[in-house]
């Protein structure tokens, strides 16, 4: 079904003190790029509940990405090694039930890597436009 | 989407199992039972002998209008009675073939109260594990390629075996469910409950008989470490008998699971495996219990430099899926073979 | 719902009213609206007036990054009644004007405009929670990072009580000879602001004593301190010193790091704080029934009190500073270097001990074995640190620095004396640091030798040094009177039991742990308890002063506020639904959480991050105006489709 122009849909947990932050720094910086990802603001990557991920991409998303301080940064010191083992095991247990563990990304970006930012959602979208729509999510 | 019962909430107001004082004093006027199997391995039938001699008195009070594993009734004699006529129908097993689906609507039509009875009624149960496959691999596999169901020679063709559906249900897939029995099999505790209230006062419709909280609350063993340096199956550990078994290495969904069965498996080492579904807040049992064990795993101090001895310890957890959704995944993931499962694989909901 | 133009930041992109028209038909949006400059004080009274009439129960602002005005945004709303946690800013500039291009730009600001609509529904109104606290401050350790930050606390105008175990304050400072680089005497620098501390009317000295047990969080800590009885009325002795000469018992001096003798009744040294004699029990003959008791028959002033018990205080705390200080890696721990049994091997702290004019040999520099005057002197550096395989692996910042001083004093005290130093690197990282090492190197006469030191060993009366030059190649063998190990710094043994006790984490190596390591650097993960001196890590004295001075104020930052105030967007448990499974607590950096049959949250500790509510299995445990629910609506907000516009409107 990857067909032509398709536009993934993605949503974003962003944490604030990071990748949030460094999404504001893409923005003053006024980088382009693919305006398919909604962000969701949360104050750390260790707040993401894998059940979010699953309700995004059973909601209509074809992928979920959630951005995180790099290790050692996090604002609350462990949170992102919380969300790094949840995403490990939860990528494990989407391919078990045939879900591309790609469609989830789980990206350190820090709040002065805007360019940093704006290529990943770059990239994202690239991946996910070759892996095509998911299937039976919800949009069709 | 995740099929959650309307209402789950309110309390149960009685948390301990009673199997003594069963029966009003006064005359009850017999109610008129019904317990029905559909994809199911018979255990739930069963269950209810686990009552003891307070099964005596449960069966003096009730009146067995159809129960296939007891009482040589068939579904013609369902389809004669009229609308509402059956009190309670109890039905356990998964959803597994047309005609599953088409006694669960029939004895809707004839019940005032169905109950779903048993984790495969109640989530979809262990084979609902098979909605890890299509339906067409699954039949592929068991009977070969291209096998249709035909009825036995020199049969009519109502006599062919069922379709299977799309894919292995939950009661409440098909019909409104009005209360639930959970467990594999449910727990004499919660039949006991179970019965205490259909012969006496009813609860609000969609109560779960069994605990709003966590087992954990229930268990005896010591929670202290919490930290999981290693995954061991229950095969590979003699469990200290008072510690925690998910201090031990045991993957035990206790913590996510309902309380209500006494804590049966762990106190005997273990592990809960989560028959009891999960507790009314936690959403997708499985992925809540993977969010809180990827937590609760260490391997020295956290930080990069363990991330790769992280990744060994949750490595160590084989088949996933099965060990986090064992009874659930029918109830959470709704189509076979992932949300991908378009075409052929998209439910079994008409 | 209020969308900004940001001039043509946002509009230039975005098209304003088409979003405001999308949002208008939003379930639960009863007034939409666009506007040039929504952070404007036009701007601000939209949104004030449209709270008044339509009397809105929540309010999102499409505008810029949250960062930027959602105090502004907030604080407008509260004026006109509106709670401001009720109110949310759609990032729409940063995250979508300034970065996306065409109708997808406006797509996107829709969607993003109405995941915060979807978690205004959801949020709750809340107040700031607020705590009293006690207006005290606990230092703990009474070295110099310790006074200082005793001193400063207390002359801000707080009480103060200052710990420390042994029977006197100055710590390791105190058993110093000169400091680097510019060599004044140690101990002249430090006992004023010993004394000053001794003598300031808001500092209680407690010496003597240990902290047994702290509950409580910040700003309301309740900690209990034992005091061991000297058996000596501080106030009685005159130091007249008669008790010492007549007790029977000798045991080693911890003072002169065991290079003289000290009797059970003691002084540390001439200039302790309080300056009084302690009978060590540990070391008397026996008190309980008393076994000799010389020493109260010679004490003229009757100063000696046998029937003293120790003490128990209870007290109230609003903050905690820890400066339990250093000790060195122990020289047996060094098979390489003789495990500690040659006599004339030494650490740094010895060395010390006999540079200082108040040392066991009165500053003549005379090695331990046979009191001569050592010519050959071999110094180590890094000794047992930077030796992950073996020892510490981190580097203990001071040797380099003290080696040189010790080199340099050397030569002054025995001119025709010969130093050797083995080196890994110089780190002369300090004001005046470098120049220092280059003059010991260059116009000291001291030799330099970069290396490790294979092997030390006895042979006679020399002590044999076997290294190798690793910028010659050649292997070097020295026959040395005397060797001084500059041994790791390490954290003062029971000092990561104390932290245990305060819930302040401890590194791998028992150093506290700061609460970030950029930004945080005073402060433990626990609030309210902050750290000064080399307990945090290897510091030198410069250092431990400032950081003693920089947790003062964290201190004292508490204790003046009138209340302390915090978020209210805290993780919260419903108690009908924890089991008391406890996967929760140790998830927590902040030691927020506790459990008995259910867990509790710390609402002053909770700084919101949220990973026990993502953690709790049970879905017991949620964080206030973000729950699920919360964020499966906004999901679904993000993602179902736009519809098409009601009809075109000018943009
Ligand atoms: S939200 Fe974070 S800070 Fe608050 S209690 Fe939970 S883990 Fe601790
Ligand atoms: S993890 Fe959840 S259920 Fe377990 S103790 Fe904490 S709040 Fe209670
Ligand atoms: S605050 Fe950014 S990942 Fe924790």
């Amino acid at each position: 079904m990857a067909e032509a122009g398709f536009e993934p849909r993605i949503v974003a947990f962003l944490c604030r003190w990071c990748a949030g932050a460094g999404a504001d720094l893409a923005g003053t910086s006024r980088l382009q790029y693919p305006p398919n990802a909604i962000p969701i603001r949360v104050n750390c990557s260790g707040r993401v509940e894998p059940s979010w991920v699953v309700d995004a991409l059973r909601s209509g998303a074809d992928g979920v990405l959630i951005g995180g301080c790099h290790p050692g940064d996090c604002h609350y010191m462990v949170g992102n090694y919380k969300a790094r083992r949840r995403v490990y095991l939860l990528r494990k247990v989407l391919e078990e039930l045939g879900v591309e563990p790609e469609r989830v990304r789980l990206e350190w970006v820090s709040a002065t890597e805007g360019a940093r930012f704006a290529r990943v959602m770059t990239e994202f979208v690239e991946e996910l436009r070759r892996l095509g729509p998911l299937q039976g999510n919800g949009q069709g | 989407m995740t099929e959650k019962l309307e209402g789950m909430s309110p309390r149960s107001q009685e948390n301990s199992p009673r199997t003594s004082d069963l029966s009003p004093v006064t005359h009850h006027p017999s109610l008129k039972l019904a317990v029905y199997w559909t994809g199911s391995c018979g255990g739930c039938d069963v269950s209810f002998l686990e009552l003891g001699a307070a099964l005596l008195d449960v069966l003096s009070k009730v009146e067995i209008v159809f129960w296939p594993a007891l009482v040589d009734a068939k579904r013609a004699d369902v389809e004669a009675l009229p609308a509402g006529a059956i009190d309670v129908a109890l039905i356990n097993g998964t959803l597994r073939t047309e005609e599953n689906r088409e006694m669960a609507e029939l004895l809707r039509e004839k019940s005032k109260l169905i109950v779903a009875y048993g984790a495969c009624a109640h989530l979809g149960g262990i084979p609902g594990l098979a909605n890890l496959s299509q339906r067409e691999e699954i039949l592929a596999a068991v009977f070969g390629d291209g096998f249709r169901p035909t009825p036995p020679p020199g049969g009519s063709p109502e006599d062919a075996p069922p379709e299977l559906l799309a894919a292995a249900l939950p009661l409440s897939a098909a019909v409104r469910v009005d209360y639930v029995v959970p467990g594999c099999p449910p727990p004499p505790g919660l039949i006991s409950r179970t019965f205490d209230a259909l012969l006496g006062e009813l609860p609000p419709t969609g109560h779960v008989f069994a605990s709003e909280k966590a087992l954990c609350e229930e268990c005896p063993r010591t929670k202290e470490d919490r930290r999981l340096t290693k995954v061991v199956r229950p095969h590979e550990l003699l469990p200290d008998p008072e510690k925690c078994l998910l201090d031990q290495g045991m993957i035990c969904l206790g913590p996510v699971t309902r309380g209500g069965c006494d804590a049966a498996c762990p106190k005997a080492g273990m592990p809960c495996t989560g028959c009891l579904g999960p507790t009314p807040n936690a959403g997708d049992q499985g992925l809540a219990m993977l969010s809180a064990l990827a937590s609760l795993v260490r391997a020295g101090e956290e930080g990069e430099a363990a991330f790769a001895s992280e990744d060994k310890v949750l490595d160590a957890i084989v088949d996933p899926v099965g060990t986090f959704h064992k009874y659930a995944l029918p109830a959470t993931w709704k189509v076979p073979s992932s949300l991908r499962g378009g075409g052929s694989g998209r439910g079994g909901r008409p | 719902m209020f969308v900004c133009h940001c001039g043509k930041n946002i509009a230039g992109t975005v098209d304003v009213a088409r979003v405001s028209e999308a949002l208008a038909r939003h379930p639960g949006v009863v007034y939409a609206t666009h506007h040039e400059y929504m952070c404007s004080e036009p701007g601000q009274e939209l949104l004030r007036r449209a709270i008044r009439e339509h009397r809105l129960t929540g309010a999102v602002v499409a505008a810029c990054s949250p960062s930027m005005h959602e105090t502004t945004f907030r604080r407008a709303a509260a004026s006109a009644g509106l709670n401001p946690y009720l109110v949310e800013i759609a990032n729409i500039r940063e995250q979508c004007s300034w970065v996306h291009e065409g109708p997808a730009a406006t797509d996107k600001a829709i969607r993003v405009a109405r995941t915060m609509v979807e978690k205004v529904k959801g949020n709750h109104p809340l107040t700031p929670v607020e705590v009293g606290h006690a207006e005290k401050c606990l230092v703990v350790g009474g070295g110099i990072a310790g006074i200082q930050a005793a001193l400063d606390v207390a002359d801000a105008g707080f009480e103060v009580l200052l710990v420390e175990k042994s029977p006197t304050i100055g710590g390791r400072m105190a058993q110093l000879s000169e400091t680097f680089p510019t060599l004044d005497c140690s101990q002249c620098i430090l006992t004023p602001k010993m004394v000053e501390a001794a003598h300031h009317p808001r500092i209680r000295l407690l010496t003597y004593s240990e902290v047994e047990e702290v509950s409580g969080f910040i700003g309301n800590y309740h900690v209990r301190i034992r005091k061991k009885p000297t058996y000596v009325n501080p106030d009685r002795c005159n130091l007249c010193g008669e008790c010492a000469k007549v007790c029977p018992i000798r045991v080693p001096s911890e003072f002169d790091c065991g290079l003289s003798e000290r009797a059970a009744i003691y002084i540390p040294f001439p200039q302790a704080v309080p300056s009084s004699y302690t009978l060590d029990e540990g070391s008397c003959l026996g008190l309980v029934p008393l076994r000799c008791g010389e020493c109260a028959k010679v004490c003229e002033p009757r100063a000696i009190d046998f029937d003293m018990h120790e003490e128990l205080l209870e007290e109230d705390v609003g903050a905690i500073i820890l400066a339990t200080g250093y000790e060195l890696y122990p020289k047996e721990a060094m098979a390489e270097y003789g495990h500690g049994t040659v006599p004339d091997v030494i650490d740094g702290l010895q060395f010390e001990r006999i540079l200082s004019a108040s040392g066991p040999t009165r500053g003549e520099v005379r090695r331990p074995s046979d009191g001569r005057v050592p010519k050959e002197v071999v110094f180590i550096q890094c000794s047992g640190s930077r030796d992950p395989e073996l020892h510490k692996p981190y580097c203990s910042k001071i040797c380099c620095m003290y080696t040189a001083k010790h080199a340099l004093l050397f030569r002054h005290a025995v001119p025709d004396g010969k130093a050797y130093v083995f080196y890994i690197d110089i780190r002369a990282g300090g004001k005046g640091y470098e120049e220092f090492v280059n003059r010991a190197m260059e116009e000291e006469g001291i030799l330099y030798l970069r290396g490790k030191v294979a092997k030390v060993f006895r042979d006679g009366d020399k002590v044999m040094v076997w290294g190798v030059d690793t910028l010659t190649g050649k292997r070097v063998e020295v026959a040395a009177d005397l060797v001084v190990l500059a041994q790791a710094v390490v954290p003062t043994t029971g000092a990561p039991e104390l932290a245990r006790k305060l819930r302040a984490a401890v590194d791998a190596h028992g150093f506290l742990q700061e609460a970030h390591p950029k930004l945080r650097p005073l402060e433990a993960l626990t609030g309210g308890i902050f750290l000064a001196g080399a307990a945090h890590a290897p510091k030198d004295i410069p250092e431990a002063v400032a950081q003693g001075s920089g947790a003062a104020a964290k201190a004292v930052a508490i204790l003046s506020a009138p209340v302390l105030t915090h978020s209210p967007e805290v993780a919260e448990v419903d108690e009908a639904l924890c089991s008391g499974c406890r996967i929760c607590a140790p998830q927590c950096p902040y030691t927020a959480i506790t459990v008995d049959e259910v867990a509790h949250v710390n609402e002053i500790l909770c700084e919101g991050c949220g990973t026990c509510v993502a953690a709790c299995p049970s879905g017991a445990m949620t964080m206030r105006n973000l729950s699920d629910v919360q964020v499966q609506s906004m999901i679904r907000a993000a993602l179902s489709e736009v519809p098409e516009p009601a009809e075109v409107k000018g943009g």
